[in-house]
């Protein structure tokens, strides 16, 4: 029997909320699908579309975007930006074809270990049906 | 009408008083009807100048180049450049008043209205005429454009030349100007994004099928990135070689420089190119078209920023190119905005 497909999930972690998030789901020892490459961005704010085309084409089956919750930001406002550009990059990758499952966002305080966890269940459980994202892959 | 004679009257004032440091409109090319650029700086060369639907051009980009020349000029002239701009190129140049890359005082905006016309769309053109050469080009008050050929006069509905842009233009008048030549009416346009309207209700796999078909053909020529007044930066994410790497780069320099995308124009680099444009042109594009017209390959491009300025009107209630005093589209948010998407 062929392997299980085993998607790979890029998240941009804000440094300030997510982060923590994904280190207390650590270091509270919770269980996890360990599909998920976490990259620390400074801001979800910061996150420009241009990281999201470019793990696409790197080979990424799924992307995520997390920041801190709206009125938590470190910077008072990076996350506000974030989620307008975010549901651009969104739309704009549902209208070339892409399956919009592929590419998410989530707000994730420091405190939400749990619900960080819940995420990339639920994300890897999605991708698991989608198959290899193939589409936007480079090849060489 | 736009009366050709007032227009170039204001422009032989505008010169003789030396007002401005020069006109940019259009003039008669060599290529049958087609107009090109003119640089006018001789007020007895305003003869020259001249404007009707086959004027498709967005004069604004030269504004950019203008800037560029006078930051390297020793003793630059600081009277403002003349530029005769239609409706849309208006709103070019509104977007590039809002982004503070151009001032108000270094231009002078001889606006002309499209009025219920618009301009031609040169590929629809000659397939209607079937190889002939129009020799004229009219419009005429009912809607219907009246075009001189060898053969004589033929009468062709509006909506079979007209640039698929002018159909749903918003404003086919100037929103901006210092003198404005021709009235202010506008053209009736019932559907705003009509020209997404049949793309939308594909499927996903058929919309993957049709952008994975037409950007393969994308040979990366970057006509689209030249010609458009909003592409202006001076370096861009999509370049590569602005990075010489001699022998006196160090190894932390090349690290540094991210190669986002390759050159080489296969599928994966070609989407990345053309989604980061999108992108970067979502609430700043006004719709002028000219990336779609000067793509040697014919991909339509227009397709893929006109569902970014529909997207913006839908979730942000954001409308490009009317007011220079509103925050840009990204730069800016409101408490309210959809957040439905977001877990």
């Amino acid at each position: 029997m062929a392997e299980e497909f085993e998607p790979k999930i890029v998240a941009f972690l804000c440094k300030w909320c997510s982060s923590a998030g994904s280190d207390l789901a650590g270091v509270s020892r919770m269980e996890y699908p360990p599909n998920v490459v976490p990259i620390t961005v400074m801001c979800s704010g910061s996150v420009s579309p241009l990281y999201i085309f470019s793990a696409f084409k790197r080979g990424a089956d799924g992307v995520l975007v997390s920041g801190c919750h709206p009125g938590d930001c470190h910077y008072i406002k990076g996350n506000f930006y974030a989620r307008r550009r975010i549901a651009l990059v969104k739309k704009l990758l549902d209208y070339i074809g892409l399956e919009p499952q592929r590419f998410q966002m989530s707000w994730v305080s420091a405190a939400e270990g749990k619900k960080y966890t819940q995420i990339i269940k639920d994300f890897v459980q999605e991708l698991k049906p989608l198959g290899p994202q193939t589409k936007l892959r480079s090849n060489s | 009408m736009v009366n050709l004679e007032d227009l170039k009257n204001e422009a032989h004032k505008l010169l003789k008083e030396g007002t401005v440091k020069y006109i940019i409109g259009y003039e008669r090319g060599t290529n049958g009807l087609l107009p090109i650029p003119a640089f006018i700086k001789n007020p007895e060369d305003v003869e020259r100048l001249i404007w009707d639907p086959t004027c498709v051009f967005n004069l604004t980009r030269f504004l950019v180049d203008e800037k560029r020349r006078k930051a390297s000029e020793k003793e630059p002239d600081e009277r403002p450049v003349g530029v005769i701009v239609k409706g849309c190129d208006s709103r070019a140049l509104v977007v590039l008043l809002q982004e503070k890359f151009i001032n108000r005082d270094d231009v002078y905006i001889l606006g002309v209205s499209c009025e219920e016309a618009g301009v031609l769309d040169e590929k629809k053109l000659a397939k209607t005429l079937k190889g002939k050469k129009a020799k004229n080009i009219e419009f005429t008050k009912n809607d219907n454009f009246v075009v001189m050929t060898e053969d004589g006069k033929t009468e062709i509905s509006a909506k079979e030349i007209l640039a698929e842009r002018c159909l749903e233009c918003k404003a086919n008048f100037p929103v901006i100007y210092d003198i404005l030549l021709g009235e202010k009416v506008k053209r009736k346009s019932d559907k705003p994004f009509g020209s997404l309207e049949k793309f939308e209700s594909l499927s996903k796999e058929e919309r993957w099928t049709f952008w994975k078909e037409q950007l393969d053909k994308c040979i990366r020529c970057y006509a689209c990135r030249s010609v458009c007044p909003m592409c202006y930066c001076d370096e861009c994410v999509a370049d590569t070689i602005n990075f010489a790497v001699t022998a006196d780069t160090t190894a932390e320099e090349k690290a540094q420089k991210i190669k986002w995308a390759e050159k080489s124009p296969v599928t994966s680099e070609n989407f990345v190119y053309h989604l980061v444009r999108a992108i970067h042109l979502a609430g700043r594009c006004i719709d002028c078209g000219e990336c779609e017209r000067v793509c040697p390959l014919d991909i339509p491009l227009r397709l893929l920023n006109k569902k970014l300025e529909k997207e913006a009107k839908e979730l942000f209630d954001y409308e490009v190119g009317f007011d220079p005093d509103q925050p840009s589209l990204v730069s800016s948010f409101k408490d309210e905005d959809p957040e439905d998407f977001i877990r």
